[in-house]
């Protein structure tokens, strides 16, 4: 009987064993065919000295990157959006779920429903008259435009994070802080907020890339290069046709890079966050 | 235990020489919780109506309007919807989504669940192995999808590049744009992209499952299937709903998958509702009426994923 079981126990680990190979082959190889490609000279990329490993690797195609093309332009775009959406998203989340959280008024209950739906609403439905109100409000091809339109989706995801987080930051110690002459302002500064850093940290994480990664409503709201951000500006390079594969593979390593780099940091807090209400299903 | 209740409790103000002056009172006014709380909420209210609520409300009635962007709509009652119907294009995106979603999520899911399972037994360096594994997750989906682009690639592909040397194929086959093939390539990406999602949400589930049960099961001789089967799925079936109904909204309206390795071609076999609302919306025509009448024809779908999930997470935060 127990030498069955780990006769199974052995199996089953020398399955899992080979599993886990096959899968981390299927999440490499596009990952190394990405990197190759934006190492190789045209001559290894083409035809037929096509090569699977670079013979001899060069820096020639970010050069081309940063010399021929906006993509510093494009990138400074999304860092200003990112920025400016994550800070913005932030102060509005943290007042919104902490009132939640926190205080008793009549409709609180209907209001933190109305936070989660709208967070899953998906753009697709709404970009339609989003485009049409951006367009209104003279808010297309601008920064600002998009700062705006992304709090649509940061502040429901963000508030209603913080807000379970807040929940869990014991009422005492805040009630303590107010005997001790701190008004609910001052406690929310100095007794949740420090208590709630890691929510702060994943909330952070999240609206950051959500801005650096957003495609739909950056690609229909601007329509010129002095506004695009990096992933609407590589679609653009890409439709242009001139633009080939070394360089775009070039760009697109280094503007997937801040995002990666950011979840293998925070990765324990991410996770955790995620387990429920991710984004990108 | 003498509990303070958040609204009863007696704000020490500062004591004033001249009894309560107007500073006094407006600060009691506003640390009143009820003043409180709309202020606070002002901002985050702001947000829902005017970015979600208005243009929801906004694309409703254009549906029913003939309009272009810049100019006011005419009002035309239910041609939009009518002229869709009875547009072969608008059925065959209707399956097109439908099989887009259902195997993109239930490939996601297995895949994912499979992950989950690997790496959730013990073995040296698993951590890095999670790590690793996740990253497609991290990466903009825009940069996978012109990645994959670039790998699919008819004459310099990595797949075409590796089939012609191992003499597999006389021809490089065209992955993007063969119609039988296209759909199929279009899904790879996604799961691609979307498996780590399920991966880590099994994963966190998994791990919240404690051992003794399987301890106990053991001892009672249960198999490892039968451990399988009677303690491992029923409890991970609430996650098992959650990330799927969470996945099946967000893989069925991306938009940028589709837009950037076929933009719904060849022959709108790749044509997803997203992609042709687009199309009609801003591709030339400008017919806004009719985009949103394609996206919103999928809301009633969407509405019960939505619904039942916003239940959901709300519980999950003690609402």
């Amino acid at each position: 009987m127990a030498l069955r079981m780990t006769a199974q126990r052995r199996a089953l680990q020398g399955l899992g064993n080979g599993v886990l190979v096959l899968m981390i082959l299927w999440t490499a190889i596009p990952f190394y065919w990405m990197i190759v490609t934006s190492l190789k000279h045209d001559k290894e990329i083409y035809g037929y000295e096509a090569t699977l490993i670079p013979q001899r690797p060069t820096m020639a195609n970010y050069a081309t990157v940063f010399r021929e093309t906006p993509y510093l332009l494009y990138l400074r775009n999304s860092v200003a959006v990112a920025v400016g959406s994550t800070v913005l998203s932030m102060i509005i989340a943290v007042l919104g779920a902490y009132a939640i959280a926190r205080l008793n008024f009549p409709g609180r209950a209907l209001l933190a429903r109305s936070l989660v739906f709208t967070y899953l609403v998906p753009t697709s439905l709404l970009f339609i008259p989003m485009f049409a109100l951006m367009s209104a409000l003279r808010l297309t091809d601008s920064l600002h435009g998009l700062i705006i339109a992304y709090l649509g989706f940061d502040v429901p995801f963000c508030t209603w994070l913080l807000m379970g987080y807040f929940k869990s930051v014991p009422v005492e110690l805040e009630e303590a802080a107010r005997v001790d002459g701190c008004n609910r302002v001052g406690a929310l500064l100095r007794v949740v907020l420090p208590m709630s850093l890691p929510a702060l940290v994943v909330v952070t994480f999240f609206s950051f890339t959500h801005a650096w990664n957003e495609f739909l409503y950056a690609y229909v709201f601007t329509s010129t290069t002095g506004a695009r951000t990096v992933t609407t500006g590589l679609v653009n390079f890409m439709s242009q046709d001139v633009f080939f594969w070394g360089p775009l593979m070039a760009s697109t390593v280094m503007s997937a890079l801040p995002p990666v780099l950011m979840f293998l940091v925070f990765q324990r807090w991410v996770v955790k966050g995620l387990t429920l209400g991710g984004v990108k299903g | 235990m003498a509990t303070i209740t958040s609204t009863t409790v007696s704000l020490p103000l500062p004591s004033s020489r001249r009894g309560l002056g107007w500073g006094d009172r407006a600060q009691r006014f506003l640390l009143h919780d009820r003043t409180l709380g709309y202020l606070f909420l002002f901002p985050a209210i702001l947000v829902i109506v005017g970015l979600v609520a208005y243009p929801f409300a906004a694309a409703i009635v254009m549906t029913f309007q003939a309009k272009t962007a810049g100019a006011p709509g005419r009002f035309i009652g239910l041609d939009n919807y009518r002229e869709l119907f009875s547009s072969e294009q608008f059925i065959r995106t209707v399956m097109n989504t439908v099989v887009y979603t259902a195997l993109g999520v239930g490939v996601k899911f297995l895949l994912g669940l499979s992950m989950a399972l690997v790496l959730n037994q013990e073995r040296f360096c698993n951590n890095l192995f999670r790590s690793f594994l996740l990253v497609p997750w991290a990466i903009p989906t825009v940069m996978s999808a012109l990645n994959w682009r670039w790998i699919f690639d008819d004459a310099s592909g990595l797949i075409n590049n590796v089939l012609v040397r191992l003499n597999l194929v006389d021809e490089t086959i065209s992955w993007l744009s063969n119609p039988n093939l296209a759909m199929l390539s279009v899904i790879t990406v996604v799961v691609w992209q979307g498996t780590p999602f399920f991966t880590m949400s099994f994963l966190a589930g998994l791990q919240a499952i404690p051992k003794e049960l399987y301890e106990a099961a053991e001892i009672d001789g249960a198999s490892v299937l039968q451990q399988f089967t009677n303690i491992t799925l029923p409890r991970l079936h609430p996650i098992f709903v959650t990330a799927t109904m969470l996945s099946a909204i967000l893989t069925s309206s991306a938009i940028q998958f589709v837009l950037i390795l076929t933009n719904g071609g060849p022959a709108d076999r790749t044509m997803i509702f997203s992609v042709l609302s687009y199309h009609l919306a801003l591709g030339g025509a400008q017919r806004l009426g009719m985009g949103a009448a394609v996206s919103l024809i999928f809301f009633p779908v969407l509405v019960v994923f939505i619904v039942f999930l916003t239940r959901r997470m709300l519980r999950e935060k003690g609402e």
